[in-house]
């Protein structure tokens, strides 16, 4: 059997991101999703009636036919939504154009996210997210979730508190240094971080990620279009997606419980396992990390599934801020400030980072960077990576 | 209080746990061919794909697999008192299977990863249904 290989066939050409405190959108999720698109299409240097494929997930609103049919594109080929996973889904719709693109069902793929509290309420505390086995014993919102898991991660499997809030200080870090980032110019200590109130034990408030209104898209062609384009695309060297387990349809009995879902079990590699192997290259190889913290504790499992971080008590020494700095540290993370200080727009702001580090554009660009990988929604029922290059990789 | 978002699936799925919660009997589910434990309540058995797994009555007891306390107000018809301790709690005789429950009692600031519980039944004021939920012990199998 010959298989078509994901490795390098498609590319990031063109990305667009805009984001406003929460509520205070200046258009509803239509229009946003079409501003961001057509400023994508912009930056890719195509026209938006280029566009052939729609792909978006979490169950965002507005599908192919729709924005298809507000550009006035010629033909919708391929129109899809990630299946499930809410923000876990992100980085697979990057995969999923990437593979649409790969078996030429479509040449030039969207991949959008919009978000507005106006039109859909808030994400994190939606009431009524689980069913009545968790709501009955108090158990409503992911953060809740997520707590569980963490505070097992920290108390059982041993890795420190104090690396969970390195990630944070290291977001807020990097935001100092991103004018549009909503953590800018409110750089935060240890002393604030620790008396910030308690949302759900053992997250402070600023192991949460933001709420943001905003829009996201990127634009991916072929490696030959994208080549003809610019001179910096973002390739896609490997995409991975999976849902290990059941989580949540097993009532907290899945079998890897502080797992952030991306880790493999004997026999059966997972979705970090997966990513490595097509891009033919290890996490010692990753330049520049963005991962999507809902929050702070299954961002550390995710690393820690990725094999860029030990679990148990080593996992304090990869875990410090210094270490988390890009231009300071070897495994600088969410460079922009991440969900956590820049921007949430269900965390597909990440991935215009992760273009960003690829195209030397970052406001904390890591020197040189040629692998840019970006890790989708932790501990979420389905989980996604994506793991861009530049083309010196491939 | 009527408008909890709790209760009986549509499906009849969970329909015997409501029931033993009112009876005073955590009931889960055990396939009928493979004796396989499974929680959440599931139409089919993943080991064996027998469909309608049946019911056993469990005994209330276990160990603490992961805690954490509520702060938040993340569930307003929650009848109960912030902040609050929800454990999940692995059962000594379900094949480890494990359920969550709020944990009551003075000491819930005491909890921690492998302490022994016992369950008990509460029904909250003007509440439909009745609550598995969970007490701090000695030792294993001590009385709530």
């Amino acid at each position: 059997m010959s298989t078509i290989g994901l490795r390098g066939a498609a590319a990031v050409a063109g990305v667009s991101e805009q984001h406003y405190k929460r509520g205070e959108a200046p258009a509803g999720e239509l229009r946003m999703t079409l501003e961001a698109v057509t400023r994508a299409c912009a930056d890719a240097g195509v026209s938006p009636r280029e566009l052939d494929g729609f792909v978006s997930y979490a169950g965002g609103g507005h599908d192919g036919s729709v924005i298809g049919g507000a550009l006035g594109v010629h033909d919708v080929r391929w129109s899809t939504m990630v299946w499930g996973g809410g923000g876990g889904g992100v980085a697979a719709a990057i995969n999923n154009a990437a593979t649409a693109i790969a078996t030429g069902q479509a040449d030039c793929v969207v991949v959008y996210r919009a978000m507005s509290q106006v039109d859909t309420g808030r994400l994190g505390y939606a009431k009524y997210f689980y069913g009545p086995h968790y709501l009955a014993h108090g158990v409503g919102s992911p953060a809740q979730v997520c707590a569980l898991r963490t505070q097992r991660l920290l108390e059982h499997d041993g890795v420190p508190r104090e690396g969970l809030r390195a990630l944070v200080l290291a977001a807020y870090r990097h935001a100092q240094r991103n004018p549009t980032a909503q953590g800018y110019g409110k750089p935060l200590d240890v002393e604030t971080y620790e008396s910030s109130r308690l949302i759900v034990e053992p997250f402070h408030l600023f192991d949460c990620s933001r709420e943001s209104d905003g829009a996201v898209a990127l634009v991916l062609v072929s490696a030959e279009r994208a080549k003809a384009l610019r001179d910096d695309p973002a390739y896609v060297l490997a995409g991975a997606q999976g849902a290990p387990g059941g989580y949540s349809a097993l009532v907290d009995n899945d079998e890897q419980y502080t797992s952030a879902g991306f880790a493999g079990a004997d026999g059966r590699p997972g979705v970090a396992d997966r990513l490595w192997a097509q891009a033919g290259i290890g996490p010692a190889d990753v330049d520049v990390v963005q991962l999507y913290e809902n929050f702070s504790g299954p961002a550390v499992a995710a690393l820690i599934d990725h094999g860029l971080c030990p679990s148990g008590p080593a996992a304090g020494e990869v875990l410090t801020v210094d270490n988390l700095t890009a231009g300071v540290g070897k495994l600088p993370v969410n460079t922009s400030g991440g969900n956590i200080a820049d921007s949430f727009v269900n965390g597909m702001n990440l991935a215009v980072e992760a273009v960003r580090q690829i195209r030397g554009t970052s406001t904390n660009q890591v020197d040189g960077a040629r692998t840019s990988l970006f890790v989708g929604g932790p501990m979420a029922p389905l989980v996604s990576s994506t793991l861009f290059a530049h083309g010196d990789v491939l | 209080m009527t408008a909890e978002p709790w209760g009986p699936a549509p499906d009849g799925v969970d329909q015997p746990y409501w029931d033993g919660l009112t009876r005073g009997d955590l009931m889960l589910q055990r396939c009928d061919n493979c004796d396989t434990w499974i929680w959440g309540p599931q139409w089919i058995c993943a080991s064996c794909h027998t469909f309608d797994p049946g019911w056993q009555r469990v005994e209330p007891v276990g160990t603490v697999y992961t805690w954490s306390r509520s702060w938040y107000p993340f569930i307003s018809e929650l009848p109960v008192e912030r902040p609050y301790v929800t454990v999940l709690v692995e059962l000594s005789g379900a094949g480890g299977r494990r359920v969550l429950g709020i944990l009551t009692g003075d000491d819930t600031d005491q909890v921690r990863i492998g302490d022994h519980v016992a369950g008990h039944f509460e029904r909250d004021d003007g509440a439909t249904w009745p609550m598995l939920r969970w007490r701090r012990v000695e030792s294993e199998g001590a009385a709530a």
